[in-house]
């Protein structure tokens, strides 16, 4: 079977064309680069939210974003199960978007921040980590200013498992330190109730062949693969 | 300023008496005050490189000397051809004077800039690299402001347009401190066609002249003649001489205007940058030897009621012209209005040779299009300062603290310590292409996606050195800054430079400026490396305390690698393999930093470049890459070889165990020996087995080579063979202070 998928442009994001190099040469699936007003769910399998500075940020990161008519779309792709992942930008556009619940506010140090970090898996049963295993310790790159994720509902995100990755150290310890951003509970990314749907900061485009990694891995690439098979295993 | 009679009013020109006649001369008639503005525009320093060009003369036959190099010198950006279908383009800028002003806009317009420059070769920009300079830090808030500011304006604009910040280089130094520096590199990556698409000129009669991008406003009029003055305290009420950026416009211009340029349509592409529109307008109708009917009431502006002397002459951020063939002229529009750009279609070329600009149906402007390039140039008087000569005989004093105490207040030293405080803010992964990224090497390496070749890009120049002698202290930025790409495997294809000075009327400043491009010069043409570009600021003189910058001809060099097992990295692999000193150590520790850290001293005598040594150097160095035999290489920089090495063990928590007894042929003293800046020194890791083979090559390329010692398991460097004892530093406290100087100084 055939599974396409659509990296949505809109006007500021940054991290289109990275995605779009990361699925059709590294994933080898076939991918559409799509203007935001363009956009039309019905042709497609999945949806990315790649990273930037959709509409410079103003007001609010993803704000204005969240009202473009490819979030319409996107929200009858959510609505029956399509996978959708939001990076960075993407993940500020899916919570004020309210597909995911919480906010990113700003860095508790009050800079941008670039750097890799270590991901701790903590939900494997979803549209983007049913190829990972749980505990694992993820290599992968974090560039942004606005990543602290906040909820004031902590308690029902692990009551439901929504918490799917979590800012550790190398051992996979959640300490302090390793929370780059200030981030409630080390939260780096979240998935919605039904699993179809992540977001999460840091970018797994810019993690999946050994070449760009420091420590020569691909963790960014189990991202992609688990969304096809998440696909193949939903359609059959 | 100069006060001349235009049609019976006194009004104010930056212009001299003589230049004013010249306009008068080429217009055969008195301009009115729109032309008058902008030929004191065109013709300011800035714009016309009245002072520089008849030196920068020399640089001009880059195009014809090598067959790669496809625009040169004189163009928005130097291009060369890297093979397999792509181009590179790249150049360097300053944006010193707005950023000494207003550090978060002077920098972030200063990035915006350069991007456009890049964009306007057709091309995408790929990266940036930022050579900055400060006064020192400590204890000094002034520059402490201005230092994260301007890092804060790099890093919104830089990573909102989705360009990585790959590189910089900063070093703090009192003469900057009224008179900050900031450089700005850009490299852009397209095809052959993509670049031969949009020159910059209109060369086409009855083309479409379009301004695509943001409105005009009252911001930034007059820009370029402000840097063209030294600052003063008046330089304050300059302030709305500084324009707004704003990098989310910047970002859609660049994509519309590649997708414009990819329709095959756009026959010519210029930004609007210094001089506005009076710059892009004269600038495309001169090369294209046409002229044009420009409207300005089709212009979007900003306010209403702005008259066409302040269109012509603003400076807002965020435009380019296209020069637009007619049978294409709705495809590119239809791009644009998918981008949600405002645009306007302002004028059409025309066969005349003139410029005309309306105001509605009344003519406002007519000058021939060449004439605002042909400005005057001026002949510089050049003298070598009094003081040098003082200076290069400083000794100094008796040493009290003892070698391992200088050490560790080295690495802790602000030009010497780690930027990561400045790079974590910086996005340098966007783009998938950063293969070694910022803090992991000398130079960063970026990979061309479908080709199996890399690119290394460096910028920086030792400023000290060039204080104490320009002429040897440009050749040896060329040598650092070549160095730092060739540590990571990569050959120097091409070099662009952005000279800072002091003022160029006094004869002393333009020594300095004539000495550095003769050095300059000289090694390029040795070494057989292109200069493709350059940029010039002068006037960085601070006029209230009477001083000029230390000279800084900061110098940008790009490589290229073939093969990714061809990349060599920086860190020390294993312990038990060799550490070699490839490079002699002189008794030059003029202008270093063991010299300013620990005795507050600027004299002393400089190092001075071999090329025919750095030549067998470079040449062995990569017979040895050829056989496998490096496993890491470190160019030595400031603080000395001791500070190369404690650098490369950090990574993996090794340390070193040397003897540098053997290594003294030119019986230096210890303190000499371990802290002077000669040249063209590298670090390498080597396997033991090689040893001899290693040692036997050095024989055969007449390169000097010795072993200092061997790489050890324990974080600790000890040192034998001193006159005075022994020393052991402990490393996890130097990387400690290393770590420490910024954040400490800074998050507060």
């Amino acid at each position: 079977m055939s599974v396409k998928i659509a990296v949505i442009q809109f006007p500021g994001a940054n991290c289109d064309l990275d995605a779009i190099h990361v699925l059709k040469n590294v994933i080898g699936i076939e991918t559409d680069l799509v203007w935001h007003n363009h956009f039309k769910e019905s042709k497609y399998d999945g949806v990315i939210l790649p990273g930037g500075f959709t509409f410079g940020d103003y007001l609010r990161a993803g704000i204005i974003a969240a009202h473009s008519p490819a979030i319409d779309e996107a929200r009858v792709m959510l609505k029956d199960g399509r996978p959708i992942l939001g990076i960075c930008n993407g993940f500020q556009i899916l919570t004020e978007s309210q597909f995911l619940p919480g906010a990113l506010l700003r860095n508790d140090s009050l800079k941008f921040v670039c750097k890799w970090v270590n991901l701790k898996v903590e939900n494997n049963n979803t549209a983007f980590t049913n190829k990972m295993e749980r505990n694992m310790i993820l290599d992968i790159p974090i560039a942004h200013g606005e990543g602290r994720y906040f909820t004031d509902n902590l308690k029902e995100l692990e009551e439901n498992n929504q918490i799917v990755f979590k800012y550790s150290n190398e051992k996979g310890n959640i300490t302090a330190i390793a929370n780059p951003n200030g981030s409630m509970d080390n939260i780096a990314g979240i998935c919605n109730l039904e699993r179809n749907c992540i977001g999460l900061m840091p970018h797994p485009e810019r993690a999946s062949e050994p070449i760009l990694s420091p420590n020569n891995t691909e963790h960014g690439k189990l991202f992609f693969d688990s969304m096809v098979e998440f696909i193949k295993r939903r359609t059959s | 300023m100069t006060k001349v009679k235009l049609n019976g009013e006194d009004i104010n020109i930056e212009m001299t008496k003589d230049e004013f006649e010249a306009v008068k001369e080429l217009l055969k008639k008195e301009p009115n005050v729109t032309e008058l503005g902008m030929f004191d525009v065109m013709w300011s320093e800035h714009c016309s490189y009245k002072s520089s060009r008849p030196k920068l003369k020399l640089f001009e036959d880059a195009e014809k000397n090598y067959d790669y190099v496809l625009a040169g010198p004189g163009q928005d950006a130097g291009v060369i051809d890297i093979g397999d279908g792509y181009v590179l383009a790249f150049r360097i800028e300053s944006h010193n004077h707005p950023s000494a002003i207003e550090p978060y806009h002077g920098a972030a317009t200063g990035i915006g800039g350069i991007i456009r420059d890049i964009l306007c070769m057709g091309v995408r920009p790929i990266a940036l690299l930022d050579p900055l300079r400060f006064g020192c830090l400590k204890d000094n808030s002034h520059s402490q402001w201005l230092f994260k500011y301007v890092v804060k304006g790099i890093a919104d604009y830089g990573n909102c347009t989705g360009i990585p910040t790959i590189g910089g280089e900063v070093e703090f130094d009192d003469s900057f401190e009224s008179n900050c520096l900031v450089n700005v590199a850009c490299i852009g990556l397209g095809t052959k066609e993509d670049f031969q698409h949009a020159p910059s000129k209109a060369y086409n009669p009855g083309d479409y002249v379009i301004l695509m991008g943001g409105s005009t406003g009252r911001d930034g009029i007059h820009g370029v003649t402000f840097a063209s003055r030294t600052l003063t305290e008046m330089s304050e009420a300059d302030r709305p001489a500084v324009q707004i950026g704003d990098p989310f416009i910047k970002k859609m211009i660049i994509e519309a205007t590649l997708e414009a340029v990819k329709t095959g349509y756009v026959r010519g592409l210029k930004d609007l940058g210094g001089g506005g529109l009076t710059c892009a307008t004269s600038e495309l109708t001169g090369s294209g030897d046409t002229g044009a009917d420009v409207d300005l009431r089709k212009v979007i502006t900003r306010e209403p009621g702005m008259n066409s002397y302040e269109i012509m002459l603003s400076e807002s951020q965020e435009r380019m012209a296209f020069i637009v063939k007619p049978e294409g002229l709705e495809t590119v529009l239809d791009v644009f209005r998918k981008y949600e750009m405002s645009f306007a279609v302002i004028g059409r070329t025309d066969g005349s040779k003139v410029l005309k600009v309306y105001d509605g149906d009344t003519l406002v402007v007519s000058i021939p299009s060449k004439a605002l390039s042909e400005s005057p140039t001026f002949k510089r008087e050049e003298k070598r300062p009094k003081y040098l000569d003082k200076l290069l005989l400083e000794k100094i004093p008796k040493r009290i603290l003892s070698l391992d105490e200088i050490i560790y207040k080295l690495i802790a030293s602000e030009n010497i310590c780690s930027k990561e405080w400045v790079y974590r803010q910086y996005d340098h992964e966007v783009g998938v292409r950063s293969v070694i990224k910022c803090g992991e090497g000398d130079s960063g390496v970026l990979r061309i996606i479908g080709t199996n070749k890399f690119i290394a890009a460096s910028v920086g120049v030792n400023s000290k050195h060039c204080f104490l002698d320009p002429y040897e202290g440009s050749k040896g930025g060329l040598v650092e800054q070549c160095g730092n790409i060739i540590s990571h495997g990569a050959k120097p294809i091409a070099m662009v430079n952005c000279c800072n000075f002091g003022n160029p009327e006094i004869p002393e400043s333009f020594w300095y400026f004539s000495k550095s491009i003769d050095g300059m010069n000289d090694f390029c043409r040795d070494l057989r490396i292109p200069i493709v570009g350059g940029n010039v600021s002068f006037y960085n003189e601070d006029e209230v305390k009477k001083t000029a910058i230390k000279a800084t001809p900061v110098i940008m060099i790009v490589g290229l690698i073939i093969g990714q097992e061809n990349i060599i990295t920086l860190p020390f692999k294993e312990e038990g393999n060799e550490i070699l000193i490839i490079g002699e150590t002189y008794a030059e520790l003029g202008g270093s930093e063991y010299h300013s850290v620990i005795y507050d001293m600027e004299g002393g005598i400089p190092p001075k470049v071999n090329e025919r040594e750095i030549k067998k150097r470079w040449d062995y160095i990569f017979e040895l890459y050829r056989n496998n035999y490096i496993k890491s290489n470190h160019d030595v920089d400031k603080g000395g070889f001791v500070i190369t090495i404690a650098e490369m063990c950090f990574k993996h928590n090794l340390g070193a165990r040397l003897n540098i007894k053997d290594y003294n042929s030119n019986r230096l003293k210890d303190d000499e020996l371990l802290f002077s800046e000669s040249v063209g020194r590298f670090i390498i890791e080597i396997k033991p087995a090689d040893h001899d083979e290693i040692m036997n090559l050095a024989e055969k390329f007449g390169v000097y080579v010795k072993q200092l010692g061997t790489i050890i398991d324990s974080p600790e460097l000890i040192i034998s063979g001193f006159q005075s004892k022994d020393i052991k530093l402990d490393l996890s406290k130097m990387k400690s202070l290393y770590d420490s100087t910024l954040p400490n100084m800074m998050d507060i």
